[in-house]
């Protein structure tokens, strides 16, 4: 054990004082802080779609230049209304806000101006139900058809109460009554969690990728700088690759944690600057994140070891990827049908996914988070990844062993295998 | 101590690269693994260390199976590599540490080691930015950080300059007093007469030749000369002995200057002397006891 945490500590140490390591930790650690300032110092209201947190009475006073501006500034909408339903255009006004209403007497003079850039959208109504939309190119987020339509629709009912005799003011109170609902939630909101729960398992999986390959890399290394075999000669196989990849998880965890801990920091010092906007990322409960520590961790483990015998397969750094192709393959996957199975948590698929060790790590992790899960069903996923864990920790010590002097070309896992069982 | 290896055998798929290898070596004395290129030293230094498996054979110390990772080696594979972007003072400590040294210790033997070795000034600079016979010093005293009972060393005067040469036969020459057991292999035999007792030559497997250095240059020697005659080359020497002495001495060699012979069985150095005598046209300038090199045993047991 003595050795494991001899190698353990070399290991760790060749992570933190790699310069490229620590100078993106610090950088990231110190624009996440910063970034969590910008509400402080900048003004972000309409960004965050918050009203203005500012204090100062003065700040509502516009200059006459700057009005001046803002009226130059506004988008101007054509209306052609030949059977003159909207009357004064002054629902109109009132929908389409901070814009000009420009009318005009025919469809031509109207796709003239249209074509002509002088509106940015026209309108021709034909009667209280039918309107033409002209538009040169369509934005994708155009809402001017949905605001204009809801003005022809009360058009409509008002044309209609007229002509039935009825009062639209109590029509209208009727036709949108509102409807009174006290929310009680027994078990989990997913419209709450979703957004952590989609930010972990971005954030995991992330971590996976990243610091899976740095786990793989220092194993070639020691073949390619040739000292494997002074390694393998002294101390035990098994030591130094569960030294090497708890090393990686530890500098992993360390950067990690010191990232989103800048991140939760700062937010929690200018939350209220926020808005609270970001509360649905940020804000995580305490359980959700024991469980993505957990799930995290030897999800993380299970697969930093497969990335370790992998980098041993292989004896130069740049043809790891050619060795770990189809791991990282499978993690995309399971990342994909996590993702995709983020707003149905309780799902066939998500639920055979919550125990297998492959995907467990983030499936049972997001029904935690999200979906409905016994605590039985916990205890046996965790037991099934640790257990797996451990298992993939022996198979990459002897895969590791096996490939300590096979130089040249990457060997291919079916024959490392096949060696294994012939030893 | 005594490290003995009994009939070892290795195949690689349908390759039998060692077909019954046996030595033995003590403490204090120095075993030279001797062999052309590909024949089997490496392999079986490997197997020694256990890097790979006999397939069949037995490696004893002192008579109990032996364990390498149980006794303190000193091992210097052919293949050498350290931590490139290490400080060469931290990873010595490292590997001593790993041989189960305490960490102040492995700092005192680095220390000392690359004194002694004369690198003491690079203990605090990357392995990366010594050049690199410095940077075979370090391995060198990273195979001896962690005062080793027993010095495994494949190839290690490969890639030295001849002062660090003989920095390093200083030190193997230090290891055998201090009664450690020495176990080298090396295609130079210079290094290997030096301070070898015992040596062991290879040969597509199979050991050609091993036992006591002086006993087999002695054999090696028996019954053998070393002629030359005036204003005679040493090619018509050779053909004047071709035609009339082959009743006597049969030609083994040649060199520069002279011709080696070897007496035929039942003819002794006296007859010799008498019958080169009689011959009036051959004056003899040179007739003494050949005493052969290391090179000429290995080329004559490991060459085709």
């Amino acid at each position: 054990m003595k050795r494991f945490f001899t190698i353990y500590e070399f290991e760790l140490k060749s992570y933190l004082k790699n310069k490229s390591f620590t100078i993106t930790t610090i950088l990231l650690v110190v624009l996440l802080f910063a970034a969590t300032f910008l509400p402080r110092v900048f003004d972000m209201s309409d960004m965050l779609g918050i009203e203005k947190t500012s204090t100062e009475s003065g700040d509502n006073k516009d200059t006459s230049d700057e009005a001046k501006t803002d009226d130059a500034d506004k988008t101007k909408i054509g209306i052609v209304d030949e059977t003159g339903i909207l009357g004064d255009m002054s629902v109109l006004k009132q929908a389409f806000e901070d814009t000009d209403i420009v009318t005009m007497k025919t469809e031509k003079e109207l796709k003239k101006a249209v074509k002509s850039k002088d509106v940015s959208a026209g309108f021709d109504v034909k009667d209280d139900l039918n309107y033409e939309y002209y538009v040169v190119n369509r934005d994708m987020y155009d809402e001017n058809q949905m605001i204009f339509e809801g003005i022809l629709s009360q058009v409509h009912q008002q044309l209609y109460c007229e002509k039935k005799g009825l009062d639209y003011a109590t029509f209208a109170a009727e036709y949108d009554a509102p409807v009174n609902c006290t929310e009680k939630i027994l078990g989990k909101d997913a419209g709450d969690n979703y957004w952590y729960c989609y930010v972990l398992v971005m954030v995991i999986f992330m971590m996976i990728i990243l610091y899976g390959v740095m786990v793989a890399t220092s194993v070639t290394v020691e073949k390619s700088n040739r000292s494997i075999e002074v390694l393998v000669t002294s101390v035990d196989a098994k030591y130094l690759l569960f030294g090497k990849v708890f090393a990686g998880a530890s500098a992993a965890i360390v950067q990690l944690g010191l990232i989103l801990a800048s991140a939760l920091i700062g937010y929690n010092i200018n939350h209220t600057y926020w808005g609270d906007k970001l509360d649905m990322i940020l804000k995580i409960p305490g359980s959700v994140l024991a469980a993505f520590a957990i799930f995290g961790i030897g999800g993380f483990l299970f697969y930093a070891f497969l990335y370790g015998a992998m980098g041993a397969l292989v004896s130069k750094t740049e043809d790891i990827n050619k060795s770990a192709g189809t791991l990282q393959m499978l993690i995309m996957v399971v990342y994909f049908i996590v993702i995709f199975q983020l707003s149905t948590p309780d799902s066939v698929v998500m639920k055979v996914c919550s125990f297998l060790p492959f995907s467990s790590y983030s499936a049972m992790f997001v029904r935690i988070g999200m979906g409905s899960v016994t605590m039985a069903e916990i205890v046996v996923s965790a037991v099934i990844l640790f257990v797996s864990t451990f298992a993939a920790g022996w198979l990459a010590a002897k895969i590791y062993r096996m490939g300590t002097l096979r130089y040249g070309n990457p060997i291919k896992l079916t024959t490392a295998l096949k060696s294994l069982k012939n030893n | 101590m005594k490290l003995e290896v009994k009939n070892i055998t290795k195949s690689f798929g349908e390759t039998n690269v060692l077909k019954g290898i046996s030595f033995s070596v003590e403490s204090g004395k120095a075993l030279g693994l001797l062999g052309r290129n590909g024949a089997g030293k490496t392999t079986t230094i490997r197997i020694l260390m256990d890097v790979f498996h006999a397939n069949s054979g037995e490696i004893t110390l002192d008579g109990k199976p032996f364990e390498p990772r149980k006794v303190q080696i000193g091992y210097l594979p052919e293949e050498r590599g350290l931590y490139p972007k290490r400080k060469v003072l931290e990873q010595m400590i490292y590997l001593a540490m790993l041989r189960g040294v305490s960490r102040k210790t492995a700092a005192t033997n680095a220390k000392r080691w690359l004194e002694r070795l004369e690198v003491s000034q690079y203990q605090d600079r990357l392995l990366e930015t010594l050049s690199k016979g410095n940077q075979q010093k370090v391995q060198l005293a990273s195979t001896l950080v962690c005062d080793p009972e027993i010095v495994i060393l494949d190839e290690p005067f490969s890639g030295l300059d001849p002062v660090n040469s003989q920095i390093l036969q200083d030190v193997v020459q230090e290891l055998i007093r201090d009664g450690k057991i020495v176990i080298f292999s090396s295609h130079q035999m210079s290094y290997v007469e030096e301070f070898c007792e015992d040596i062991v030559i290879i040969n597509h497997g199979e050991v050609v030749l091993s036992g006591h250095l002086d006993t087999i240059k002695r054999d090696f020697g028996k019954d053998q000369l070393v002629l030359s005659a005036i204003d005679m080359s040493p090619e018509e020497f050779s053909n004047q002995i071709r035609s009339r002495l082959t009743d006597i001495v049969q030609i083994t060699g040649q060199t520069k200057e002279d011709v080696i012979v070897r007496l035929n069985e039942g003819v002794n150095r006296r007859e010799l002397l008498a019958k080169l005598s009689q011959l009036e046209d051959i004056a003899i300038e040179h007739f003494e006891t050949y005493k052969p090199s290391l090179n000429d045993i290995f080329v004559a047991s490991a060459g085709e």
